[in-house]
C-alpha cells in the first residue's frame, strides 16, 4: 500500500503493457535499502530475534512507515512501538525496551558534534549565582526510564557474552539510564539512581538549577541534596552540558 | 565550535578514483594509499560524531566529492529544505571539490522512497528538474553535476530524449553533466537505444565527471535479459568499450569506480581505477597496438 504513490505515478501515465517486472525492480531496490538501514540501527535486535525474524519485522514496519527524510541514519525512530504491536513478537515482552535503547544509542552516534562546557565561565560564581544558571544537554544526551534491564541484554548481545544473557533478571526494573556519545565517539550507556536521573533529565530539559534542586529538597535530606550537587559536577567534568545560561538577574 | 577546513577546496583531478565506503575508512585513514580523488553519499555524513570525523580527516589529504541520492530534484512538490540545508552546512564543512545529484526522485508526499525512481522527459519536467538545480546551486553557491539514472520503465508521454534533456538542462542551468557510463549501457539496454547515440548526444563542454560501475544481468520469465544496475559487481567489457568511446569524445575527465553494494578489497577497488587510468591517458591503446 505505502508504494502506491509510486504505483500510482507510473500507472496512471503508463500504457497498460506497464510491466509488472519493471516496477517491482524499485520496490525491491526500496525496501531492501530500508531494511539494510534498519539492520545497521537495530543490530542487537536482529541478533536478538534472528536474520528471518528481524527480516519479517523490518518489511512490516517498512510497509507501514516510510522515512521522512534521505538521511537514513535517522529512519526507525518508531520502530520500538511497532515492535511492542507487533503481534509475531509479543511473547517477547522486553524487545521493545531494547528498541529504545538502540534507538537511542544510534542517535547518539550520529548527533551532532558540540564542545563541552568551559568550566572557567562557572568558575568563580558564588553558589547562589550558579544557581540561577540552566543548562545545555550535549546533542548525543538522552535519558530513558525503561520498564525492563535493556542495558544488561544489550551489552550481553553485542558482547557475545551468553553467560551474561542467562543471568539477566526481567524483574530487575524499571531502569533509568543515561546515553550519550563518550569523548572516544562510542555511544555508551549507563544506569543512573532514580533520584539522579531525574535530577538530570530536569536539567537536561533546561529547568534552572534551583528549581530542579527546590524539586527534589521537597522529598529528600539535605545529603541526598548535596550529592545532586556533585552528580551536576560529574555531569560537568564529563562534558554532558555544552552551554548554560542565566535565567534571571541574582 | 570551528571544524571548518582551512585549506581551499581539492579540485577533483582528471583521473580515476574511488568511492569511498565505511568498510574502508579504517585502512584508508591508517595508510593513506595513493588514490588520486574519493567520492562519498553526502546524506551518510548529514550527522556529527565519528563518521563527519573521519570525513574531515580524509578531506585534508584526498580530494573528496560529495554525491547526493536523496534530494529528490525530479519531486514536483518541491526540495526539502531541511534536507537542502544539511546538504549546504556539510558543503561550506568539508568544501568538497564537487557536489553531485541524479536525474531522478525520490520524494512523494514528504515520504522517501530510497531509491532512485524515472521521470517522464517532458517540458514540464524539464522545468521542473531545471528550476530545482537553480535552487540548489544558489542554495550551495556553486555549479553541481547531474548524473544520468538507470531506468526501467519509460512514460509514453515523453517527448524529449533523456541525452537531450540533460544537454537542455545543463544549457539552462550551467550545470555540468555526470556521465555515468554503466547507467548508459542498462538504460540502453531496458530501452532498445543505442549506447553510442546517448553518448554522442551529450556535448563534450558540460561533462564534468564519468562513472563506471558493475551491474548484473537478470533472466525474466520469459527468458529475456534484463540488466539491473546494482554497482555491485566489476565494470563489465560492454561499459569499458564504452568508456574508451566516452574518452576519446570527452577528452580526460575526473572518473570514478563506483562499487555500493557487497563491497570487494580495496586493491579490487584501486585495479579497477588503474585499469581506468589507462584508458583516461590513451596508453591502453598503446598497449593493444
Amino acid at each position: 500500500m505505502i508504494f502506491a504513490p509510486l504505483e500510482s505515478a507510473l500507472t496512471r501515465t503508463a500504457t497498460p503493457e506497464l510491466d509488472p517486472e519493471r516496477v517491482a525492480i524499485y520496490r525491491n531496490n526500496c525496501r531492501r535499502a530500508l531494511a539494510r538501514a534498519l539492520s545497521i540501527s537495530y543490530a542487537a535486535i536482529e541478533r536478538l530475534v534472528g536474520t528471518a525474524f528481524f527480516e519479517r519485522a523490518a518489511y512490516a514496519f517498512i510497509d507501514k512507515c516510510l522515512p521522512r527524510s534521505a538521511c537514513l541514519d535517522d529512519y526507525g525512530t518508531s520502530f520500538a512501538e511497532f515492535l511492542e504491536r507487533f503481534e509475531p513478537a509479543r511473547s517477547i515482552a522486553w524487545l521493545a525496551d531494547v528498541a529504545r535503547l538502540e534507538e537511542a544509542l544510534n542517535r547518539a552516534l550520529h548527533a551532532a558534534d558540540a564542545d563541552a562546557l568551559d568550566l572557567s565561565q562557572l568558575a568563580g560564581l558564588e553558589e547562589e549565582g550558579l544557581a540561577r544558571w540552566c543548562f545545555t544537554p550535549h546533542p548525543s544526551l538522552t535519558l530513558l526510564k525503561l520498564q525492563y534491564p535493556a542495558d544488561r541484554i544489550w551489552q550481553s548481545v553485542i558482547e557475545r557474552d551468553e553467560a551474561a544473557m542467562a543471568a539477566v533478571d526481567l524483574a530487575d526494573g524499571p531502569v533509568h539510564l543515561l546515553v550519550e556519545r563518550d569523548a572516544s565517539d562510542h555511544p555508551q550507556v549507563s544506569r543512573l539512581e532514580p533520584i539522579a536521573w531525574r535530577f538530570t533529565r530536569s536539567l537536561a530539559a533546561g529547568t534552572p538549577l534551583h528549581v530542579a534542586l527546590e524539586d527534589e529538597k521537597r522529598f529528600h535530606s539535605p545529603e541526598v541534596i548535596a550529592a545532586l550537587e556533585a552528580v551536576l559536577a560529574g555531569h560537568l567534568a564529563a562534558g554532558r552540558f555544552v552551554a548554560c545560561g542565566r535565567t534571571e538577574p541574582i | 565550535m570551528n571544524r571548518r577546513i582551512a585549506e581551499p577546496s581539492h579540485l577533483i583531478p582528471a583521473a580515476a578514483g574511488i568511492g569511498w565506503r565505511f568498510p574502508h575508512h579504517e585502512r584508508v585513514l591508517r595508510d593513506r594509499p595513493p588514490i588520486a580523488w574519493l567520492e562519498v553519499h553526502a546524506e551518510n555524513y548529514f550527522g556529527g560524531g565519528p563518521a563527519r570525523r573521519c570525513l574531515e580527516a580524509v578531506r585534508r589529504d584526498y580530494p573528496v566529492s560529495l554525491h547526493g541520492v536523496g534530494l529528490s530534484l525530479g519531486s514536483a512538490e518541491g526540495l526539502d529544505s531541511s534536507h537542502l540545508q544539511r546538504l549546504a552546512a556539510l558543503v561550506r564543512e568539508i568544501q568538497p571539490g564537487a557536489v553531485s545529484e541524479h536525474l531522478a526522485w525520490s520524494v512523494v508526499g514528504g515520504r522517501y522512497l530510497a531509491d532512485l525512481l524515472p521521470l517522464p522527459l517532458t517540458e514540464e519536467a524539464l522545468e521542473v528538474v531545471s528550476r530545482h538545480v537553480l535552487q540548489m546551486q544558489e542554495a550551495l553557491q556553486r555549479q553541481i553535476l547531474i548524473e544520468n539514472p538507470s531506468t526501467y520503465v519509460q512514460f509514453p508521454h515523453s517527448t524529449i530524449d533523456e541525452w537531450d534533456f540533460l544537454t537542455a538542462l545543463a544549457g539552462r542551468t550551467g550545470c555540468s553533466i555526470l556521465c555515468d557510463v554503466n547507467n548508459i549501457v542498462v538504460s540502453a539496454s531496458t530501452h532498445g537505444w543505442s549506447p553510442v547515440t546517448y553518448l554522442n548526444g551529450l556535448p563534450p563542454a558540460v561533462i564534468g565527471e564519468i562513472h563506471l560501475a558493475g551491474h548484473t544481468v537478470e533472466r525474466t520469465a520469459e527468458g529475456r535479459a534484463l540488466r539491473i544496475d546494482d554497482h555491485g559487481s566489476r565494470v563489465g567489457p560492454e561499459v569499458w568499450a564504452l568508456f574508451g568511446a566516452a574518452v576519446r569524445r570527452f577528452g580526460p575527465v575526473p572518473t570514478l569506480i563506483e562499487w555500493d553494494t557487497d563491497i570487494p578489497a580495496l586493491e579490487v577497488l584501486l585495479n579497477e581505477a588503474a585499469r581506468a587510468t589507462k584508458i583516461l591517458s590513451g596508453s591502453d591503446r598503446a598497449d593493444s597496438a
